[in-house]
Protein backbone atom coordinates (compact mmCIF):
# COMPACT_ATOMS: atom_id res chain seq x y z
CA UNK A 1 0.00 0.00 0.00
CA UNK A 2 1.19 3.49 -0.78
CA UNK A 3 2.89 5.61 1.76
CA UNK A 4 2.01 9.28 1.96
CA UNK A 5 5.03 10.18 -0.16
CA UNK A 6 3.83 7.81 -2.91
CA UNK A 7 0.33 9.21 -3.15
CA UNK A 8 -0.14 11.25 -6.31
CA UNK A 9 -1.83 14.18 -4.63
CA UNK A 10 -0.62 17.74 -4.81
CA UNK A 11 -0.19 19.21 -1.37
CA UNK A 12 0.04 22.96 -1.01
CA UNK A 13 3.62 23.82 -0.04
CA UNK A 14 4.10 25.16 3.46
CA UNK A 15 4.61 28.89 3.86
CA UNK A 16 8.34 29.58 3.69
CA UNK A 17 10.03 32.02 6.04
CA UNK A 18 13.45 33.06 4.82
CA UNK A 19 13.80 29.76 2.95
CA UNK A 20 12.89 27.62 5.99
CA UNK A 21 9.84 25.38 6.23
CA UNK A 22 7.15 26.32 8.74
CA UNK A 23 8.02 23.29 10.89
CA UNK A 24 11.68 24.29 11.15
CA UNK A 25 10.75 27.86 12.02
CA UNK A 26 8.47 26.55 14.77
CA UNK A 27 11.25 24.37 16.21
CA UNK A 28 13.68 27.29 16.17
CA UNK A 29 11.13 29.49 17.93
CA UNK A 30 10.62 26.79 20.58
CA UNK A 31 14.40 26.48 21.01
CA UNK A 32 14.66 30.25 21.47
CA UNK A 33 11.99 30.13 24.17
CA UNK A 34 13.72 27.21 25.92
CA UNK A 35 17.07 29.04 25.79
CA UNK A 36 15.51 32.17 27.31
CA UNK A 37 14.05 30.07 30.12
CA UNK A 38 17.42 28.38 30.67
CA UNK A 39 19.20 31.74 30.78
CA UNK A 40 16.70 33.35 33.15
CA UNK A 41 15.75 30.49 35.46
CA UNK A 42 18.30 27.75 34.83
CA UNK A 43 15.57 25.31 33.72
CA UNK A 44 16.69 22.77 31.14
CA UNK A 45 14.32 21.61 28.38
CA UNK A 46 14.15 19.36 25.34
CA UNK A 47 12.35 18.81 22.04
CA UNK A 48 11.63 15.23 20.95
CA UNK A 49 12.50 15.18 17.24
CA UNK A 50 10.89 11.78 16.73
CA UNK A 51 7.48 13.17 17.65
CA UNK A 52 7.63 15.76 14.85
CA UNK A 53 6.67 14.90 11.27
CA UNK A 54 9.75 16.41 9.57
CA UNK A 55 10.62 15.92 5.93
CA UNK A 56 14.20 15.12 4.96
CA UNK A 57 14.41 18.66 3.59
CA UNK A 58 13.28 20.18 6.88
CA UNK A 59 15.68 18.03 8.81
CA UNK A 60 18.64 19.07 6.67
CA UNK A 61 17.60 22.70 7.00
CA UNK A 62 17.44 22.41 10.79
CA UNK A 63 20.87 20.80 10.93
CA UNK A 64 22.29 23.53 8.70
CA UNK A 65 20.87 26.31 10.85
CA UNK A 66 22.06 24.80 14.14
CA UNK A 67 25.49 23.81 12.79
CA UNK A 68 28.24 21.94 14.62
CA UNK A 69 29.67 23.13 17.93
CA UNK A 70 32.95 22.36 19.66
CA UNK A 71 32.01 19.26 21.63
CA UNK A 72 31.14 15.80 20.38
CA UNK A 73 30.75 12.94 22.84
CA UNK A 74 29.98 9.26 22.39
CA UNK A 75 28.28 7.32 25.15
CA UNK A 76 28.33 3.52 25.32
CA UNK A 77 25.41 2.42 27.46
CA UNK A 78 23.20 -0.37 26.17
CA UNK A 79 24.06 0.82 22.64
CA UNK A 80 25.84 3.92 21.36
CA UNK A 81 24.62 7.47 21.81
CA UNK A 82 26.03 10.57 20.18
CA UNK A 83 25.88 13.92 21.94
CA UNK A 84 26.81 16.83 19.71
CA UNK A 85 26.96 20.47 20.68
CA UNK A 86 25.50 22.81 18.08
CA UNK A 87 26.72 26.29 17.22
CA UNK A 88 23.85 27.61 19.30
CA UNK A 89 25.23 27.66 22.83
CA UNK A 90 23.11 25.51 25.12
CA UNK A 91 21.51 23.45 22.33
CA UNK A 92 22.68 19.83 22.04
CA UNK A 93 21.67 17.32 19.36
CA UNK A 94 21.36 13.91 21.03
CA UNK A 95 20.84 10.61 19.27
CA UNK A 96 20.33 7.35 21.22
CA UNK A 97 20.74 4.00 19.50
CA UNK A 98 20.08 0.49 20.80
CA UNK A 99 22.50 -2.44 20.70
CA UNK A 100 21.46 -3.14 17.10
CA UNK A 101 22.24 0.40 15.97
CA UNK A 102 18.58 1.43 15.60
CA UNK A 103 17.69 4.95 16.69
CA UNK A 104 15.46 4.74 19.77
CA UNK A 105 15.35 8.43 20.68
CA UNK A 106 16.49 11.69 19.13
CA UNK A 107 16.14 15.02 20.84
CA UNK A 108 17.39 18.56 21.03
CA UNK A 109 18.31 19.19 24.64
CA UNK A 110 18.60 22.74 25.90
CA UNK A 111 21.00 22.74 28.84
CA UNK A 112 24.43 23.99 29.91
CA UNK A 113 25.56 20.34 29.89
CA UNK A 114 23.28 17.46 28.81
CA UNK A 115 21.81 15.63 31.76
CA UNK A 116 23.12 12.28 30.60
CA UNK A 117 26.75 13.49 30.64
CA UNK A 118 26.76 14.60 34.26
CA UNK A 119 27.16 12.41 37.31
CA UNK A 120 24.70 12.43 40.20
CA UNK A 121 25.80 13.38 43.73
CA UNK A 122 25.08 9.88 45.08
CA UNK A 123 27.20 8.30 42.34
CA UNK A 124 30.09 10.63 43.21
CA UNK A 125 29.71 9.91 46.92
CA UNK A 126 29.68 6.16 46.25
CA UNK A 127 32.79 6.53 44.09
CA UNK A 128 34.55 8.39 46.92
CA UNK A 129 33.66 5.61 49.37
CA UNK A 130 34.93 2.95 46.99
CA UNK A 131 38.16 4.86 46.40
CA UNK A 132 38.72 5.33 50.15
CA UNK A 133 38.12 1.64 50.72
CA UNK A 134 40.49 0.80 47.88
CA UNK A 135 43.22 3.00 49.37
CA UNK A 136 42.82 1.28 52.73
CA UNK A 137 43.05 -2.17 51.18
CA UNK A 138 46.01 -1.16 49.04
CA UNK A 139 47.82 0.28 52.05
CA UNK A 140 47.23 -2.88 54.07
CA UNK A 141 48.09 -5.42 51.38
CA UNK A 142 50.44 -3.51 49.17
CA UNK A 143 48.26 -4.49 46.24
CA UNK A 144 46.69 -1.78 44.06
CA UNK B 1 -2.43 7.14 43.91
CA UNK B 2 -0.70 3.88 44.70
CA UNK B 3 0.52 3.77 48.27
CA UNK B 4 3.78 5.29 49.36
CA UNK B 5 4.99 1.88 50.40
CA UNK B 6 4.73 0.81 46.80
CA UNK B 7 6.92 3.66 45.59
CA UNK B 8 9.54 3.49 48.32
CA UNK B 9 11.67 0.40 48.79
CA UNK B 10 11.28 -1.33 52.12
CA UNK B 11 14.40 -1.98 54.15
CA UNK B 12 16.44 -4.70 52.53
CA UNK B 13 14.47 -4.50 49.28
CA UNK B 14 16.32 -3.46 46.15
CA UNK B 15 15.16 -0.30 44.40
CA UNK B 16 14.84 -0.28 40.62
CA UNK B 17 18.13 1.63 40.39
CA UNK B 18 19.97 -0.85 42.59
CA UNK B 19 18.53 -3.75 40.61
CA UNK B 20 19.70 -2.15 37.36
CA UNK B 21 23.17 -1.58 38.77
CA UNK B 22 23.27 -5.25 39.74
CA UNK B 23 22.60 -6.01 36.07
CA UNK B 24 25.37 -3.67 34.94
CA UNK B 25 23.08 -0.85 33.80
CA UNK B 26 24.26 2.46 35.25
CA UNK B 27 22.47 5.74 35.66
CA UNK B 28 23.28 6.90 32.14
CA UNK B 29 21.96 3.71 30.62
CA UNK B 30 18.84 4.12 32.68
CA UNK B 31 18.31 7.74 31.60
CA UNK B 32 18.67 6.53 28.03
CA UNK B 33 16.15 3.74 28.61
CA UNK B 34 13.63 6.16 30.10
CA UNK B 35 14.21 8.79 27.39
CA UNK B 36 13.51 6.19 24.70
CA UNK B 37 10.45 4.93 26.60
CA UNK B 38 9.08 8.46 26.96
CA UNK B 39 9.66 9.11 23.26
CA UNK B 40 7.92 5.87 22.29
CA UNK B 41 5.01 6.76 24.54
CA UNK B 42 4.76 10.25 23.03
CA UNK B 43 5.35 11.77 26.46
CA UNK B 44 7.07 15.15 26.79
CA UNK B 45 10.84 14.66 26.51
CA UNK B 46 11.52 15.99 30.02
CA UNK B 47 9.41 13.10 31.34
CA UNK B 48 12.21 10.70 30.45
CA UNK B 49 14.67 12.30 32.86
CA UNK B 50 12.01 12.75 35.55
CA UNK B 51 10.91 9.16 35.11
CA UNK B 52 14.50 7.96 35.40
CA UNK B 53 15.06 9.86 38.63
CA UNK B 54 11.86 8.61 40.24
CA UNK B 55 12.20 5.05 39.01
CA UNK B 56 15.79 4.79 40.19
CA UNK B 57 14.72 5.19 43.79
CA UNK B 58 11.37 3.38 43.52
CA UNK B 59 10.64 -0.10 44.75
CA UNK B 60 9.94 -2.74 42.17
CA UNK B 61 6.24 -3.31 42.69
CA UNK B 62 4.85 -6.79 42.94
CA UNK B 63 2.70 -7.51 39.90
CA UNK B 64 0.14 -10.30 39.72
CA UNK B 65 -1.00 -11.12 36.16
CA UNK B 66 -4.36 -12.89 36.03
CA UNK B 67 -5.54 -14.47 32.77
CA UNK B 68 -9.23 -15.24 32.56
CA UNK B 69 -11.57 -15.68 29.59
CA UNK B 70 -9.18 -14.68 26.82
CA UNK B 71 -7.19 -15.89 23.81
CA UNK B 72 -3.72 -14.90 25.14
CA UNK B 73 -3.40 -12.45 22.25
CA UNK B 74 -3.00 -9.59 24.71
CA UNK B 75 -0.18 -11.39 26.46
CA UNK B 76 1.44 -12.17 23.11
CA UNK B 77 1.29 -8.45 22.38
CA UNK B 78 2.71 -7.61 25.82
CA UNK B 79 5.78 -9.74 25.14
CA UNK B 80 6.52 -7.86 21.93
CA UNK B 81 7.08 -4.43 23.39
CA UNK B 82 10.06 -2.55 22.00
CA UNK B 83 10.21 0.31 24.50
CA UNK B 84 10.47 -0.76 27.17
CA UNK B 85 11.15 -4.35 26.25
CA UNK B 86 9.40 -7.01 28.26
CA UNK B 87 12.75 -8.27 29.59
CA UNK B 88 13.67 -4.80 30.82
CA UNK B 89 10.30 -4.42 32.45
CA UNK B 90 10.17 -7.81 34.13
CA UNK B 91 13.79 -8.08 35.19
CA UNK B 92 14.42 -4.48 36.19
CA UNK B 93 11.27 -2.48 36.84
CA UNK B 94 8.61 -4.82 38.24
CA UNK B 95 8.56 -8.02 40.21
CA UNK B 96 6.26 -10.32 38.27
CA UNK B 97 5.26 -12.65 41.09
CA UNK B 98 2.46 -14.55 39.36
CA UNK B 99 1.66 -15.18 35.72
CA UNK B 100 0.37 -18.61 34.89
CA UNK B 101 1.39 -18.24 31.23
CA UNK B 102 5.03 -17.34 31.88
CA UNK B 103 5.92 -18.88 35.21
CA UNK B 104 7.81 -22.14 35.43
CA UNK B 105 5.83 -23.23 38.48
CA UNK B 106 2.58 -25.14 38.04
CA UNK B 107 -0.19 -26.57 40.16
CA UNK B 108 0.06 -26.01 43.93
CA UNK B 109 3.40 -24.21 43.62
CA UNK B 110 1.90 -21.65 41.25
CA UNK B 111 -1.12 -21.08 43.48
CA UNK B 112 1.18 -20.72 46.47
CA UNK B 113 3.12 -18.01 44.61
CA UNK B 114 -0.12 -16.10 44.06
CA UNK B 115 -1.15 -16.41 47.70
CA UNK B 116 2.30 -15.39 48.86
CA UNK B 117 2.41 -12.29 46.63
CA UNK B 118 -1.03 -11.17 47.84
CA UNK B 119 -0.17 -11.79 51.49
CA UNK B 120 3.34 -10.27 51.51
CA UNK B 121 2.44 -7.17 49.48
CA UNK B 122 -1.11 -6.62 50.68
CA UNK B 123 -2.21 -3.11 49.75
CA UNK B 124 0.75 -2.56 47.46
CA UNK B 125 0.66 -5.00 44.57
CA UNK B 126 -0.64 -4.24 41.08
CA UNK B 127 -3.09 -6.66 39.47
CA UNK B 128 -3.06 -6.98 35.68
CA UNK B 129 -6.15 -8.67 34.28
CA UNK B 130 -6.34 -10.18 30.84
CA UNK B 131 -9.74 -11.50 29.69
CA UNK B 132 -13.36 -11.08 30.68
CA UNK B 133 -14.93 -12.72 33.71
CA UNK B 134 -17.68 -15.28 33.07
CA UNK B 135 -20.38 -15.35 35.71
CA UNK B 136 -22.72 -17.93 34.15
CA UNK B 137 -23.08 -21.39 35.73
CA UNK B 138 -21.69 -20.06 38.98
CA UNK B 139 -18.48 -18.98 37.30
CA UNK B 140 -17.71 -22.50 36.10
CA UNK B 141 -16.75 -21.41 32.57
CA UNK B 142 -13.34 -20.25 33.77
CA UNK B 143 -11.60 -21.82 36.75
CA UNK B 144 -8.00 -22.31 37.82
CA UNK B 145 -6.78 -24.14 40.88
CA UNK B 146 -10.38 -25.06 41.67
CA UNK B 147 -11.52 -21.43 41.95
CA UNK B 148 -13.62 -19.42 39.55
CA UNK B 149 -12.30 -16.32 37.82
CA UNK B 150 -14.88 -14.25 39.70
CA UNK B 151 -13.63 -15.41 43.09
CA UNK B 152 -9.96 -15.06 42.16
CA UNK B 153 -10.48 -11.53 40.90
CA UNK B 154 -12.49 -10.45 43.94
CA UNK B 155 -9.85 -11.80 46.31
CA UNK B 156 -6.94 -10.30 44.36
CA UNK B 157 -8.65 -6.92 44.19
CA UNK B 158 -8.89 -6.66 47.99
CA UNK B 159 -5.18 -5.99 48.46
CA UNK B 160 -4.40 -4.34 45.11
CA UNK B 161 -3.14 -0.78 44.84
CA UNK B 162 -4.43 -0.65 41.27
CA UNK B 163 -5.87 -2.92 38.60
CA UNK B 164 -4.76 -2.64 34.99
CA UNK B 165 -7.17 -4.26 32.54
CA UNK B 166 -5.17 -5.34 29.51
CA UNK B 167 -7.29 -5.77 26.41
CA UNK B 168 -10.88 -5.08 25.46
CA UNK B 169 -12.17 -8.27 27.15
CA UNK B 170 -11.15 -7.23 30.67
CA UNK B 171 -11.82 -3.55 29.92
CA UNK B 172 -15.24 -3.77 28.28
CA UNK B 173 -16.14 -7.46 28.02
CA UNK B 174 -14.81 -7.85 24.48
CA UNK B 175 -15.68 -10.82 22.32
CA UNK B 176 -16.96 -13.09 25.16
CA UNK B 177 -19.37 -10.27 26.11
CA UNK B 178 -20.64 -10.04 22.52
CA UNK B 179 -24.16 -11.11 21.76
CA UNK B 180 -25.38 -13.68 22.85
CA UNK B 181 -22.74 -13.79 25.62
CA UNK B 182 -23.28 -17.47 26.45
CA UNK B 183 -20.98 -17.46 29.49
CA UNK B 184 -22.39 -14.37 31.16
CA UNK B 185 -19.09 -12.53 30.67
CA UNK B 186 -18.44 -9.11 32.21
CA UNK B 187 -15.58 -6.64 32.33
CA UNK B 188 -13.57 -6.09 35.52
CA UNK B 189 -15.43 -2.88 36.38
CA UNK B 190 -18.65 -4.88 36.68
CA UNK B 191 -17.12 -7.26 39.21
CA UNK B 192 -14.98 -5.19 41.58
CA UNK B 193 -15.02 -1.64 42.91
CA UNK B 194 -13.18 0.46 45.45
CA UNK B 195 -9.79 0.15 43.74
CA UNK B 196 -8.34 2.30 40.92
CA UNK B 197 -8.95 0.58 37.59
CA UNK B 198 -7.10 1.49 34.39
CA UNK B 199 -8.38 0.15 31.09
CA UNK B 200 -5.78 -0.51 28.41
CA UNK B 201 -8.19 -1.60 25.72
CA UNK B 202 -7.49 -3.04 22.28
CA UNK B 203 -7.79 -6.45 20.68
CA UNK B 204 -4.97 -6.70 21.44
CA UNK B 205 -3.61 -3.44 22.87
CA UNK B 206 -0.43 -1.97 21.40
CA UNK B 207 2.52 -3.54 23.28
CA UNK B 208 4.09 -0.18 24.14
CA UNK B 209 0.78 1.05 25.53
CA UNK B 210 0.69 -1.89 27.96
CA UNK B 211 4.28 -1.54 29.11
CA UNK B 212 4.12 2.26 28.99
CA UNK B 213 1.08 2.33 31.29
CA UNK B 214 2.83 0.04 33.75
CA UNK B 215 5.99 2.13 33.58
CA UNK B 216 4.06 5.35 34.15
CA UNK B 217 2.28 3.84 37.13
CA UNK B 218 5.51 2.60 38.69
CA UNK B 219 7.58 5.71 37.99
CA UNK B 220 5.06 8.29 39.17
CA UNK B 221 3.28 6.22 41.81
CA UNK B 222 0.06 7.76 40.53
CA UNK B 223 -2.83 6.74 38.34
CA UNK B 224 -2.36 8.49 34.98
CA UNK B 225 -5.00 10.86 33.61
CA UNK B 226 -7.85 8.74 32.27
CA UNK B 227 -10.64 9.35 29.78
CA UNK B 228 -14.34 8.59 30.30
CA UNK B 229 -13.66 4.87 29.73
CA UNK B 230 -10.77 4.85 32.26
CA UNK B 231 -8.16 4.70 29.49
CA UNK B 232 -4.85 6.61 29.84
CA UNK B 233 -5.22 9.87 27.93
CA UNK B 234 -1.55 9.74 26.94
CA UNK B 235 -2.42 6.89 24.58
CA UNK B 236 -6.16 7.20 24.04
CA UNK B 237 -6.45 10.98 23.79
CA UNK B 238 -6.90 11.10 20.00
CA UNK B 239 -8.92 9.14 17.49
CA UNK B 240 -7.17 7.06 14.86
CA UNK B 241 -8.80 9.39 12.34
CA UNK B 242 -7.31 12.50 14.00
CA UNK B 243 -3.77 11.21 13.45
CA UNK B 244 -4.26 9.13 10.30
CA UNK B 245 -1.89 9.80 7.42
CA UNK B 246 -4.87 9.27 5.05
CA UNK B 247 -6.80 12.11 6.68
CA UNK B 248 -6.04 14.56 3.82
CA UNK B 249 -8.06 12.26 1.50
CA UNK B 250 -11.01 12.22 3.88
CA UNK B 251 -10.91 16.01 3.98
CA UNK B 252 -10.67 16.11 0.18
CA UNK B 253 -13.60 13.67 -0.21
CA UNK B 254 -11.48 10.97 -1.86
CA UNK B 255 -12.66 7.51 -0.73
CA UNK B 256 -11.74 3.98 -1.82
CA UNK B 257 -14.94 2.16 -2.87
CA UNK B 258 -13.50 -1.38 -2.90
CA UNK B 259 -10.28 -2.88 -1.61
CA UNK B 260 -8.80 -3.15 -5.09
CA UNK B 261 -9.99 -0.07 -6.93
CA UNK B 262 -7.86 2.83 -8.02
CA UNK B 263 -8.67 4.75 -4.86
CA UNK B 264 -7.43 1.88 -2.67
CA UNK B 265 -4.26 1.61 -4.74
CA UNK B 266 -3.72 5.34 -4.35
CA UNK B 267 -4.10 5.13 -0.60
CA UNK B 268 -7.38 7.05 -0.36
CA UNK B 269 -9.49 7.13 2.78
CA UNK B 270 -11.10 3.81 3.81
CA UNK B 271 -14.11 5.38 5.53
CA UNK B 272 -16.65 3.97 3.08
CA UNK B 273 -15.10 0.50 3.43
CA UNK B 274 -15.98 0.49 7.10
CA UNK B 275 -12.99 2.14 8.75
CA UNK B 276 -13.94 2.96 12.36
CA UNK B 277 -11.05 5.39 12.77
CA UNK B 278 -13.29 8.44 13.30
CA UNK B 279 -14.81 6.98 16.47
CA UNK B 280 -11.90 4.92 17.79
CA UNK B 281 -9.54 6.30 20.40
CA UNK B 282 -6.14 4.62 20.30
CA UNK B 283 -2.49 5.26 19.41
CA UNK B 284 -2.18 2.95 16.36
CA UNK B 285 -1.65 5.86 13.95
CA UNK B 286 1.21 7.31 16.01
CA UNK B 287 2.93 4.51 17.93
CA UNK B 288 2.04 1.96 15.25
CA UNK B 289 2.87 -1.76 15.62
CA UNK B 290 5.96 -3.96 15.51
CA UNK B 291 8.32 -1.28 16.68
CA UNK B 292 6.67 1.48 14.68
CA UNK B 293 6.59 -0.43 11.38
CA UNK B 294 2.98 0.03 10.34
CA UNK B 295 -0.65 -0.13 11.43
CA UNK B 296 -3.77 -1.67 9.85
CA UNK B 297 -4.80 1.38 7.80
CA UNK B 298 -1.25 1.67 6.45
CA UNK B 299 -1.59 -1.98 5.38
CA UNK B 300 -4.79 -1.19 3.46
CA UNK B 301 -7.47 -2.29 5.94
CA UNK B 302 -9.83 -0.05 7.84
CA UNK B 303 -9.75 0.24 11.62
CA UNK B 304 -12.08 -2.25 13.36
CA UNK B 305 -12.53 -0.02 16.39
CA UNK B 306 -11.25 -2.79 18.67
CA UNK B 307 -10.40 -0.49 21.57
CA UNK B 308 -13.96 0.79 21.92
CA UNK B 309 -16.71 -0.72 24.10
CA UNK B 310 -18.98 -3.16 22.27
CA UNK B 311 -16.88 -3.13 19.10
CA UNK B 312 -17.81 -6.69 18.15
CA UNK B 313 -21.54 -5.94 18.10
CA UNK B 314 -21.51 -2.66 16.23
CA UNK B 315 -22.46 -4.11 12.86
CA UNK B 316 -20.27 -5.07 9.94
CA UNK B 317 -16.61 -4.14 9.96
CA UNK B 318 -17.05 -3.39 6.27
CA UNK B 319 -19.97 -0.97 6.44
CA UNK B 320 -19.43 2.74 6.79
CA UNK B 321 -20.08 4.08 10.26
CA UNK B 322 -23.12 5.91 8.99
CA UNK B 323 -24.79 2.56 8.21
CA UNK B 324 -27.70 1.86 10.57
CA UNK B 325 -26.82 -0.76 13.18
CA UNK B 326 -29.00 -3.30 14.86
CA UNK B 327 -28.40 -5.60 17.77
CA UNK B 328 -27.32 -5.56 21.35
CA UNK B 329 -24.40 -3.60 20.65
CA UNK B 330 -25.32 -1.26 18.94
CA UNK B 331 -26.23 -0.15 22.25
CA UNK B 332 -28.46 1.96 20.05
CA UNK B 333 -32.14 1.23 20.32
CA UNK B 334 -34.17 0.50 17.17
CA UNK B 335 -35.70 3.93 17.65
CA UNK B 336 -32.26 5.56 17.55
CA UNK B 337 -31.37 3.55 14.47
CA UNK B 338 -34.51 4.71 12.74
CA UNK B 339 -33.61 8.25 13.65
CA UNK B 340 -30.15 7.71 12.22
CA UNK B 341 -31.50 6.22 9.02
CA UNK B 342 -34.04 8.98 8.69
CA UNK B 343 -31.48 11.71 8.58
CA UNK B 344 -29.03 9.89 6.35
CA UNK B 345 -29.36 11.42 2.93
CA UNK B 346 -26.60 12.37 0.55
CA UNK B 347 -22.86 12.37 0.97
CA UNK B 348 -22.80 15.59 2.91
CA UNK B 349 -25.28 14.25 5.41
CA UNK B 350 -23.34 11.04 5.87
CA UNK B 351 -20.55 12.63 7.82
CA UNK B 352 -22.85 14.69 9.97
CA UNK B 353 -24.95 11.63 10.64
CA UNK B 354 -21.94 9.63 11.66
CA UNK B 355 -21.08 12.29 14.17
CA UNK B 356 -24.61 12.40 15.57
CA UNK B 357 -24.78 8.62 15.66
CA UNK B 358 -21.47 8.40 17.44
CA UNK B 359 -22.64 10.86 20.03
CA UNK B 360 -25.76 8.80 20.70
CA UNK B 361 -23.84 5.52 20.78
CA UNK B 362 -21.38 7.04 23.22
CA UNK B 363 -24.20 8.21 25.43
CA UNK B 364 -25.73 4.74 25.46
CA UNK B 365 -22.32 3.20 26.02
CA UNK B 366 -21.67 5.48 28.99
CA UNK B 367 -24.99 4.49 30.49
CA UNK B 368 -24.12 0.85 30.08
CA UNK B 369 -20.68 1.35 31.65
CA UNK B 370 -22.32 3.14 34.57
CA UNK B 371 -24.64 0.18 35.02
CA UNK B 372 -21.65 -2.17 35.06
CA UNK B 373 -19.87 -0.10 37.65
CA UNK B 374 -22.97 0.12 39.77
CA UNK B 375 -23.20 -3.64 39.70
CA UNK B 376 -19.52 -3.91 40.62
CA UNK B 377 -19.96 -1.69 43.65
CA UNK B 378 -22.77 -3.77 45.05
Amino acid sequence: MSRLADIPVRIEPAVRTGGLGGGVTAILAELAALLERLAEHGDAGAIDLRSLPMSAQDRAALQAVLGEGEVQATLQADGASSIRETQVAGVWWIEHRDRHGEIIAELLEVAAVPLILGRAADEIAAAARRLRAGITVAAATGQP
Amino acid sequence: MITRDAATPASGQLSVGEMLLAHGIGRRGFIKFCTAAASAMALPPWMGAAMAEQLRNAARPSVVYLSFQECTGCFESFTRSFAPTIENLIFNVISLDYDDTLMAAAGDAAEAALASAMRDHFGNYVVVVDGSIPTGAGGAYCTAGGRSAVDTLREAAKGASAIICVGTCSSFGGIPFADPNPTGAWPVTAIVGGVPIINVSGCPPIPEVITGTLLQLVSTGQIPDLDEHRRPKAFFGNTIHDRCYRRPFFDAGKFAKTFDDEGARNGWCLYELGCKGPTTFNACATLKWNGGTSFPIESGHGCLGCSEPGFWDKGSFYSAESTPQWGKAGEATPKQVVELAGITAGVGAVLGTASAGVSRLRQASRQKAAEHEHQGDE
